[in-house]
């Protein structure tokens, strides 16, 4: 009998056809950019194209991902069957309900307003109740996380919540944090524009309540990639994780530092004063803190694991790690992209230097690094450890894996790096189309087209992983070992206090977005500023 | 150290460490940096500081700017909420009789022009831009005479009810017995412009899902010769009351034969 876990695999497999999906728009974009021809050009099939592209990759593709793997996690970290599993699937429903409702506004061309939720241009308000439906499923997998950890405490009082565990509760609660932000500002100004009830929005206090969800929510989606690197891969490598509580401290630092560090999209923008830029980049810089880290953490793990397969050497443990387990190679893939993602975005966080790549392609090159590299990359290496637990049968051969991360670390950075070079020249992001045979900017062309060729790669990687994924289907049942994370070096029977729930640090994140968001969203109350006009693009006033 | 103990200390290294650099922070933001390089630009300690946490204007770190420059703009139309709302809320016939009384005799009193090829028809045209055009004659931004003579007593309000309603009349149809002429180079030109030469896609503003500029009219159902005598005044800028001039930059790219083809593709627009 297949062991199948049905409710991870509606999730996933939901989560990764529209990854495929809006892989095929991310090529056609680039097309559109290129010198070279794009079918069905025109400039609002760009722009429509974007918002598809851009709401499936940031809402679609990470938040079903998130959701099936923390049910996944919940039931195999806890050894305990998930709580209001029924809950769950009503979650899943309403989510699946929400991506059809705004996938199909986009795709009418009522809602090209982009990704991002910049008044005073609105879409269809359709789109909106449909992205905030998938928002409402994730709030449901958050109690569920919630209630399941609290459960597992009281049946076993004093004990260490594992540590997968703790970091999806983290990032569940960190998501109750982010979503109140981008919430406000749908529901008090966003929807009652897009439906008429508003004829004027207060466009500074949008973009600020969009800047409090804008960067955690990209930490929301990299988190999975850290509880992978903590408690998937030393067990690949066939090693141990160095340190437990370096994890336990490690997501909580995202707790902390991703919600009150939101700003520093704003810093070219007039609304904000130059004390609370300041002080939010202080805050930003402190999230490099858990990242350097983990990679510290994670590089001891696998040299214990390197070591033990007979590893010598300052650097022989390196080359005897496992690099055919696709865990290992993600987790290798994952940091190398990690340094040009991560270098990048020192420089975007840094108040004078972002001057220089603000609003260029740079940025796309950036977040395509970090999210769609670093992250994505490890999405499929989770995907293929736990397939065979979800699925009921191993995903295609281990070659076909590995060929399908390589094509991916390759891709990207076939596309990123031109991108970041071509930010430096001044590129401009979110524009349809460029006139290559402008003297001025025809020396980007070449750039652009090596670009091209690394969005092919990648849209090849992403057919293939799915077809990887598919082939477990067409195979018999087959027997599996029970799943298990990884165990760390030294395991303890407890953990310090404040590093086995959240009471503290929720009272630490409040303190913080008081300090950092406090004024600036209540200067927009106090004083009475000049609002924008409402642009919809559902059609003018009769 | 007994675990008691160590949670305290857990707990109190935490929070000190977090308020820590928050405070690091807040002095460096609102008192050092700012009281710094204020003085570097010969700006009291006190300003700097209320600059930098926005309760005055202006950067702490330079002196406000000052511009001697006063632009006149072409067009004094001010797109407010409450000119939006009476355009959208106006009683469906208070602008009747003006309409009826006066528009009627060129424009029609359905908004059908009675010489559609001279006077344009009105009928399902975006309110926005009526109301846009009569305020326009009337402050002198439009020239025309007879038109400029109609608005000259008229208020903002009895303009705005006379464009909401001709908006909400009926589109003149297309007849089936007429052939569709226009070609794909005219399609194409509309639907994604020629970036060589920095012409945007006329549909990327007169498109009824655009969102472009509001004052944007809905291009349908006018004639030909209409819509070509409107792209050739704006490019030899004789009409000169568009908005930072984007249709005089538009038009005065486009060649003869290109303002006859829009013309004919959007006469056959509906």
């Amino acid at each position: 009998m297949r062991s199948l876990d049905r409710l991870t695999l509606a999730h996933l497999w939901l989560s990764f056809a529209a990854f495929a999906i809006a892989c095929v728009f991310g090529l056609w974009q680039m097309l559109a950019r290129s010198p070279w021809p794009a079918p069905f050009f025109t400039p609002s099939n760009y722009f429509l194209s974007v918002t598809a592209h851009g709401s499936i990759m940031a809402y679609v593709l990470p938040t079903f991902f998130i959701m099936g793997f923390g049910y996944f996690t919940a039931e195999r970290a806890l050894d305990r069957r998930l709580p209001l599993r029924r809950l769950a699937w009503a979650g899943f429903g309403i989510g699946i309900f929400g991506v059809a409702m705004a996938v199909a506004t986009i795709l009418s061309g009522r809602a090209s307003v982009l990704y991002t939720f910049y008044p005073p241009l609105t879409g269809s308000v359709w789109f909106y109740i449909g992205l905030v439906l998938v928002v409402a499923a994730s709030w449901i997998w958050c109690a569920i996380m919630i209630v399941a950890m609290r459960d597992w405490k009281r049946a076993n009082p004093g004990a260490p919540v594992p540590l997968a565990m703790f970091a999806t509760v983290a990032n569940a609660i960190m998501w109750l944090w982010t979503t109140a932000g981008v919430g406000t500002e749908l529901v008090f100004q966003i929807i009652p524009a897009a439906l008429g009830w508003t004829d004027s929005v207060d466009v500074g206090l949008s973009r600020t309540l969009f800047s409090w969800t804008l960067h955690a929510i990209v930490y929301f989606w990299l988190f999975p990639a850290y509880i992978a690197f903590y408690t998937m891969a030393p067990k690949a490598a066939g090693g141990r994780l160095y340190s437990d509580t370096m994890g336990r401290v490690s997501f909580v630092l995202f707790l902390l530092y991703s919600l009150p560090v939101g700003m520093h999209h704003l810093f070219m923008d007039p609304e904000h004063s130059t004390g609370f830029k300041f002080l939010q980049m202080t805050l930003t810089v402190l999230v490099t803190v858990p990242t350097l880290f983990t990679i510290f953490t994670i590089s001891a793990s696998m040299e214990i694991a390197g070591r033990l397969r007979g590893g010598k050497g300052l650097f022989g443990w390196i080359g005897a790690l496992p690099w055919e387990r696709p865990m290992v190679l993600a987790t290798g893939l994952a940091f190398f992209m990690l340094w040009f993602g991560g270098g990048g975005g020192l420089i975007n966080m840094s108040y004078g230097m972002n001057a220089m790549v603000h609003n260029t392609s740079w940025v796309t090159a950036h977040f395509h690094l970090i999210f769609g590299g670093t992250v994505v990359i490890m999405y499929f290496a989770i995907a293929y450890e736990i397939w065979p637990h979800v699925a009921g049968s191993p995903a295609n051969s281990p070659a076909r894996q590995r060929l399908q991360l390589w094509l991916w670390a390759i891709g990207m950075m076939v596309m990123t790096i031109p991108w970041h070079w071509l930010g430096l020249l001044g590129q401009w992001r979110r524009v349809a189309q460029f006139d290559y045979t402008n003297p001025l900017i025809a020396q980007w062309g070449p750039w652009v087209l090596v670009s091209v060729f690394g969005g092919a790669l990648l849209l090849a990687s992403a057919l293939l992983f799915v077809w990887n994924l598919a082939q477990a289907h067409r195979r018999p049942a087959s027997a599996v070992d029970a799943f298990s994370f990884a165990r760390a070096l030294h395991e303890h029977d407890r953990a310090p206090r404040v590093l086995n729930g959240f009471g503290v640090w929720n009272v630490l994140v409040a303190v913080l977005m008081l300090a950092a968001y406090g004024f600036p969203i209540a200067q927009f109350l106090i004083d009475d500023r000049p609002a924008a006009l409402v642009h919809r693009t559902s059609g003018r006033a009769p | 150290m007994s675990p008691e103990d160590s949670d305290r200390l857990w707990i109190r290294s935490s929070i000190g460490v977090v308020v820590g650099v928050l405070a690091f922070g807040i002095l460096s933001g609102f008192v050092i940096m700012p009281v710094v390089q204020g003085a570097q630009a010969g700006i009291d300690p006190w300003t700097a500081i209320c600059r930098a946490l926005g309760i005055s204007p202006g950067s702490p770190a330079a002196q406000q700017p000052r511009s001697a420059a006063s632009g006149v703009p072409v067009s004094n139309v001010i797109w407010s909420p409450q000119v939006l709302n009476t355009l959208s809320s106006a009683p469906a016939d208070a602008g009747r009789e003006l309409a009826v009384g006066v528009c009627a005799a060129c424009h029609g009193e359905l908004g059908v022009s009675t010489d559609p090829a001279q006077f344009p028809n009105m009928a399902g045209q975006s309110s926005a831009a009526i109301y846009k055009q009569l305020h326009d004659y009337k402050s002198g931004a439009r020239i025309n005479d007879t038109m400029q003579s109609v608005v000259q007593d008229l208020t903002d309000t009895q303009m705005a009810e006379a464009a909401a309603y001709f908006a909400r009349r009926a589109r003149p149809p297309w007849d089936v017995t007429w052939v569709r002429t226009a070609g794909p180079e005219a399609d194409r030109l509309a639907r994604t412009g020629d970036s060589a030469r920095g012409l945007p896609a006329c549909e990327s503003c007169h498109s009824p899902a655009a969102a472009g500029p509001v004052e944007t009219p809905v291009l349908f159902a006018q004639t030909p010769q209409y819509l070509s005598v409107q792209m050739r005044a704006f490019k030899s800028g004789q009409r000169r009351s568009d908005l930072f001039g984007r249709m005089r930059d538009v038009a005065g790219k486009l060649s003869e034969r290109e303002i006859d083809m829009l013309a004919q593709y959007y006469s056959e627009m509906r």
